[in-house]
């Protein structure tokens, strides 16, 4: 069963108040959470958000596209080490 | 930065069918280049020709010269299909391979040596330059515009504006 609509999108708490002061400060930094169940909300787009893979975490830059996703699917949890060495390749977002 | 002269490009898995078909788990972002692709190298100095290749969901089925049947195919479990590095396929601008990155010095603006990266880390929004230091844990370096002010892949190093963190 999906959440209630009246509840709205499940955010923790003091992660939702830390990107509310940066917001009316107009100030960017790092936020590190334990929250990999909070929804993106739209007034997180622009923030990098440092989100906790159970050992580690991992900066991540929210984008307008990710509004409604759960912050965990964007920390993986289980990392393949790959064959080093092949046609992969990687940019600046 | 690596110095590999010959870069992987696929995985043989499996024997397809009978007549030497070969399963491959692309190891490439660019699938579509076994089509173009003419032959390939594996890593005991082997060449082998492509003849023919097919899509079949995640997997390339190739048929290479000389490999007629289900045994020879099969002795080509587990290799490395690889191509030489002028042969890979061209970037657009801003956009490195990942074993160029690996290995590059990062530095701040003040000109302050803050590691070597180690990996990269894909996570689905930008990816993350994982950055070994001496004696401390990783730092973690996403790969954004804002943070990542210069990267030289000829000089081996790159330029980072690390973020604030909240207190």
């Amino acid at each position: 069963m999906s959440r209630s609509i009246k509840k709205g999108p499940y955010v923790h708490e003091s992660l939702l108040k830390k990107i509310k002061a940066m917001n009316a400060k107009n100030e960017k930094k790092v936020v590190k959470t334990w929250s990999r169940a909070s929804t993106i909300l739209p007034n997180f787009v622009g923030h990098t958000i440092a989100v906790h893979d159970g050992r580690k975490h991992v900066p991540v830059y929210i984008t307008e596209d990710m509004v409604g996703h759960k912050l965990g699917e964007f920390a993986p949890t289980r990392s393949f080490r790959g064959h080093g060495g092949s046609e992969k390749a990687t940019s600046l977002k | 930065m690596t110095d590999a002269k010959l870069i992987a490009i696929g995985k043989a898995v499996a024997p397809h069918g009978v007549r030497g078909d070969v399963r491959v788990i692309p190891l490439t972002d660019f699938p579509d280049r076994f089509r173009k692709t003419k032959k390939v190298q594996l890593e005991d100095g082997r060449t082998l020709d492509i003849e023919g290749v097919k899509y079949h969901n995640q997997y390339v089925h190739i048929k290479f010269r000389g490999i007629d049947d289900r045994d020879a195919a099969q002795a080509l479990k587990g290799k490395l299909l690889k191509v030489d590095r002028a042969d890979l396929v061209k970037l657009p601008e801003g956009h490195y391979y990942i074993f160029d990155i690996v290995g590059l010095k990062v530095f701040d603006e003040a000109g302050a040596n803050l590691g070597t990266v180690a990996d990269v880390l894909p996570t689905g929004a930008n990816d993350v330059y994982i950055t070994e230091r001496e004696g401390q844990k990783p730092l973690l370096i996403p790969a954004i515009k804002d943070v990542v002010k210069e990267i030289d892949v000829p000089g081996g190093k790159m330029t980072v504006r690390l973020q604030e963190e909240w207190d």
